[in-house]
This record gives C-alpha cells, structure tokens and sequence, in this order.
C-alpha cells in the first residue's frame, strides 16, 4: 500500500466528518472518493495532504507515518475544489510557483513549465492570467501546477465540477490518460457515480464520514456491501411490497427492496415471453429517449419503476398495460443487503 | 470590493420632478453643509489680504503644528497599517474562539467619543494610575505630550484600514494561500506573492482615509494634549487656540491648511479609487 489511512477520526465540534476511516491504495492506481454531499471526502482528502488534522488515527505515505509532517514536505500535488489558481500570476508563473519556492534553478524551472504546458496542450497561453482562460483550460493549469513539483501523490478535489457537461466529458479521458501516462497515486473527490466508474481504478464509497466499501467500479456496482452502496449506484427505484412480485423469497424482516432498470424486464402483451406466470401487470407512465435506449416509468403493484427496452423493440406507448418481470431484488435491513434472484430463473435453469 | 449594482427601478417609474426634486435637495444640502463653510473658511482667510495670511500661516506655533499633526498622522498611519493588516489576516484567515469579540472591538472606536478615549488613555497613564510611577522613573511622559496625542491619533484611526481589508480578503478566501503553502512556499513569500496584489488598492484607500482621518483628529487628542503651545498643539488644536483668542483670522488661515491637506487627499483619494476599478 503506498497511502494508508488506519482508524482515522476528525470532528468539527461535536459533528463527525470522518468516523474510523482505513482505506489503503496502491502505487500508481488512480482512486476515486465517491459520496453525497457532505459525507466527508474533502475532508479525507484534506488530512492526507496535511491541511487538517486528524483527531486519532495514523496516515501512511509510502510506509511512513505522515501525521507529523506537514503539507509542504508530504510530496503531494493537490488540485483544489476551486482550483485556487493564482489570479494575479500568468499561467506560466503559476506553474513555476511551486518549483520557484523550491529554489531550483532558472533553467530547470523553464523547461519543467515548457513541457507541462505542452502537455496540457496550451502553448501559447503562458502569459495569459486565469481570468482570461475558460474553465477547461483553468482547470487544466491547475493540474499541471500541482504536478510541476513532481509529486508521488495528486489528490484532486471535484476536478470537474466546475465545467460543462460536454467538456467534462473530454477532460475525463484525459485526465485518467494523463495520469496513467505519468503513473502518479491519485485520488480524486467526486459525488457523480458515472465519472467515478469511468475514471477510477477503485472507487472509495463514503457516507457520513463512514467508508461504506472499497473495490473496482464493476464490484460495487454488482455486489453492493452495504444498503447504501446498493441504493445510491446505478438508477435505483424501490418498490413498496416486493411480495406482490411473484416468485421471490419472503423475506420476514427488512427494510427496502431496491432495484435498477436492468433488473426489469418489460413487455408487450402481444409479445412472447418467457417468465409469463411469473410477471405482473404495470401501466407505463412516461417514456423517454435516452440515445441508446428508451427508458420506461411504469406503475405496477403501487410501485414507480424504471425500465428500458432496445431501440429496435417494438415501441410501447404511454398508457399501455404491459407485462413486467423482476430478475433480482436488493432487499437491504440496516446496514445490511442481500441480493434476492427471481425463483422462477433458478427454477429453470435446475430443470435444464 | 465596491460593487456597482445598477439597479433598474421595474415597473413603476419615479416621476421627473420627484428626481429634480430629490437631487435639487441634495445639492442644496451638500452646499450649505460644505461647500459655503469652506468657501468661508478661504474668504475669512484672505480677508486681510493674502500679506496677513502669509505671515499667520509662518507663525512658529502654527508651524509646529503642522509639524506635530503630519507627525501623529504618520505615526498612525504606519502603525494601523502593520495592526489593521494583522488583524484583518487573523480575523479572515483562521478559525478561533473569539472572532467575533475581536471583529466587534476594530470597530470600538467609531462607536466611542474620541473624548472618553482620551479620558481612558488619561485614566491609563496620568498621575492616579498604577503604572505613573514607572513611567515617572524612566522618564516617560505620555499625558500631556507628543506620546499621548500619537496614542490618541492611533486609536481613534484604528479601524479605518482593517475594514477596508476585511471585506477583500474575506471575499478571496484562503484557497490561493493554501495552494501557495501546500507548495512549501513560507508565509512572507504567500503574503507578498499571493495576498498582497489583491489588497493593495484597498490597503491604499485605508492608508487615504486614515491620513484624513488622523489630519482632522481632535477630541481625543484635546484631551490629552493639555494645550501646551509650540509643543503639544496639533492643527486643528491650534485652530481652536486662536479661535479662543478671538483671533480669527489667523484660525481660518491655519484652517486653510487643513482644508488644502483635505482637497488633496480627496484628489488622492480619487486617483486611488479609479486606477483600482481599472485593475480589476
Ligand atoms: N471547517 C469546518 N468546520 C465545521 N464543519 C466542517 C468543516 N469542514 C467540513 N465540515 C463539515 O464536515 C462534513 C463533511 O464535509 P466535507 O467537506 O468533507 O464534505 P464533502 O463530502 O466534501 O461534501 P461536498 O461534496 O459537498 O464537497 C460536512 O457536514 C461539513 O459541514
Ligand atoms: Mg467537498
């Protein structure tokens, strides 16, 4: 493990901002903090750079307890929320800021700032102040003037949400070509799933100031830990009594039974299908084109659920009486979620 | 950061002469209040030709309070510009106990008369105090002397240059400085890289109302001073010494100085205002 947090706690007067956090990440991979709002990623991502305190706890970077030592000497590049670039220097300036404090010679620092400029593909920009550049190329600067002191950490606060959604989308691939390119342990703060399943090597799930569970986007995603992770990926719906569904396990004691759009399948009354006995009758409320596929709110057993069907499928109106079948339910009771599977597939495929 | 909000009356709209009337009364005010009283400050002033103004402005005692004033207006000015920058850095930039008592104590001396502050300092370092004798023994006067009028000056002028920064440095926040420490650059370097090209035109428009602030200073320093001519007599205490006299027309020169002190830093002033929107 290259960064280490062991049982850290921080509270900010009697509120818990992080509550007993241990996570370890590896050399070079690129993690992503991911939580609503509030759950205390900043705040994790502020004590490994050393701008906070943890109240108990030990952070380690590459074996060694950083706690001590402060942000200046931890060897990290730290692109903020805002990104607090130096409004009164030029682009060229605030790259070199780092490497000037550091003393290191005149020449040095030109070419270090030439070839980070290059790699930000804004040659040319140099003399221009941050005022006069767009949120992309901002954005831009201040990964590069985090990694012109050649950190062995970059933490990147919310590196996106400050620009449009179709740059965000560019700067996303390059941001994860970039860093794997140079290698650098990263780990960057985001509330928005998609970018940290896209982005990520692994994907740190926090909620209120707790770490709910660490793995690959693909982990998460297919087997939630806790009723949290399960309700906060993917498009979830919930549905009232889930043993209006048929064929399901009964379950006595539990919370809430989530689902996703492709744990349903909807379809036409005309259409053949294979679990007929054991779907129900739902109405379709809304439709709505969503590029690759056509998503479905449909209201069945007093439940809203989304579902989506191929573009090639024959279309179902607003208003039609389909069939709907479930393949597999979150049921979540506390902190715990059990993944429950239709019986009517189990069934199926022990006869077969 | 003065804010221009150019506020567009919706809908209903003030009829002409509610607004010829509005600024009609404005003028007006401002010409009786200011501008006649200056005009009579000039005219008295050279009522006896400008021969009399000439030698009632080179009298030594208005000339040492030229001297003791520009004296007390630098000493303030340097001082609350150390102090007004270190109090409005802790006050924006660090979380601690206390803030709000301190934020509410800058502004003290705007709320106090400037004569109960001289009472205080009097209180503090006259005869029935604790602390007279030592003074005494190492020969430190501070009632009655330049020491005293300097402390007075200093106090009554406090909160004009760390309001002014306050709001500036509240509004940048600490995210630059932070970014700046982060890279291991020390404190001095982030204050003079980093935070002081975005104070320095409000820092300059404090050190413009201080300096005025400080030049017109007189109830406190009345206080203090004990009137001892050529030696603690400020402008303005001096103007108030001829008026006493019944010498009027030499207190009107003397208060010509002022008043030209004034113009000029209203021209300063200005100038400071103008090239400080041009930068934004
Ligand atoms: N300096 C502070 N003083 C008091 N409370 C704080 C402070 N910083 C953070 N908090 C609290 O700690 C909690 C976690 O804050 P944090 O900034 O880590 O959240 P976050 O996950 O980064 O949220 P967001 O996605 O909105 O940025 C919040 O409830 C916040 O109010
Ligand atoms: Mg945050």
């Amino acid at each position: 493990m290259y960064i280490e947090l062991k049982n850290i706690n921080k509270s900010y007067g009697s509120f818990k901002a992080s509550d007993d956090v241990s996570f370890g990440i590896e050399k070079g991979k690129l993690f992503a903090l991911l939580g609503p709002s509030g759950s205390g990623k900043t705040t994790i991502l502020r004590m490994i750079a050393g701008l906070e305190k943890p109240d108990s706890g030990e952070i380690l970077i590459d074996g060694k307890v950083v706690n001590d030592i402060p942000a200046s000497r931890r060897g990290i590049g730290f692109v903020f929320q805002s990104y607090a670039l130096f409004r009164y220097m030029t682009v060229y300036d605030n790259i070199a800021f780092g490497l000037k404090v550091k003393k290191v010679k005149k020449q040095e620092i030109d070419a270090r700032v030439k070839e980070l400029v290059k790699l930000i593909g804004l040659e040319g920009f140099e003399k221009r102040y941050p005022s006069q550049l767009s949120g992309g190329q901002r954005q831009r600067v201040a990964f590069a003037r985090a990694l012109a002191p050649n950190p062995q950490v970059l933490l990147l606060d919310e590196p996106f949400a400050a620009i449009d959604a179709k740059v965000r989308q560019e700067l996303r691939s390059w941001l994860k070509e970039m860093i794997q390119k140079l290698g650098v342990t990263s780990i960057f703060v985001t509330h928005d799933q998609d970018e940290a399943i896209e982005v990520a090597d692994e994907i740190i799930v926090t909620n209120r100031g707790r770490i709910e569970q660490t793995g690959t986007p693909i982990d998460i995603y297919q087997n939630p830990a806790t009723a949290f992770t399960a309700g906060f990926f993917g498009v979830t719906s919930e549905l009232e009594d889930y043993k209006a569904f048929r064929s399901f396990e009964e379950v006595e004691e539990y919370d809430r039974a989530i689902i996703r759009p492709e744990f349903v399948k909807i379809t036409k009354k005309d259409e053949v299908q294979k679990y007929k006995t054991s779907a129900v009758e739902g109405t379709v409320e809304r439709t709505a084109f969503r590029g690759n596929c056509i998503e479905f709110t449909v209201r069945c057993n007093g439940s809203i659920l989304t579902a989506r069907r191929e573009l090639d499928e024959p279309r179902v109106e607003v208003g039609e009486t389909v069939d709907v079948f479930i393949y597999r339910i979150f049921i979540t009771h506390g902190d715990e979620v059990r993944l429950l599977p239709n019986n009517a597939i189990r069934e199926e495929s022990v006869v077969i | 950061m003065a804010k221009e909000t150019q506020s567009q009356t919706v809908g209903a709209k003030p009829s002409p002469v509610v607004k010829w009337l509005l600024i009609g009364l404005s003028v007006l005010f401002l010409f009786v209040m200011l501008v006649l009283p200056l005009i009579t400050v000039i005219q008295e002033a050279l009522r006896k030709g400008f021969a009399a103004y000439r030698e009632a402005i080179s009298d030594p005692d208005a000339f040492s309070a030229l001297n003791l004033t520009l004296e007390a207006t630098v000493f303030a000015v340097v001082i609350n510009t150390v102090f007004g920058l270190f109090a409005a850095w802790a006050v924006t930039k660090f979380r601690f106990h206390g803030k709000k008592l301190l934020v509410t104590l800058i502004d003290l001396p705007v709320t106090v008369s400037p004569i109960i502050a001289g009472l205080i300092y009097v209180l503090t370092f006259g005869r029935q105090s604790a602390i007279y004798p030592f003074l005494e023994e190492h020969d430190l006067r501070v009632v009655y002397a330049v020491p005293g009028i300097i402390l007075a000056t200093v106090f009554v002028t406090f909160p004009f240059i760390s309001r002014e920064l306050l709001p500036v440095l509240e509004a940048q926040g600490t995210d630059e400085e932070e970014a700046a420490a982060m890279m291991g650059a020390k404190g001095f370097t982030i204050f003079r890289k980093i935070t002081l090209p975005h104070i320095r035109w409000a820092l300059l428009y404090g050190i413009v109302l201080c300096t005025a602030r400080a030049m017109g200073e007189f109830g406190a320093v009345s206080v203090l001073s004990g009137h001892l001519r050529g030696q603690t007599v400020t402008l303005p205490l001096q103007v108030e010494i001829l008026f006493g006299d019944n010498k009027y027309m030499p207190a009107f020169a003397v208060s010509s100085i002022l008043v030209i002190l004034a113009v000029v830093i209203l021209i300063v002033r200005s100038i400071v205002e103008y090239i400080g929107k041009e930068k934004k």
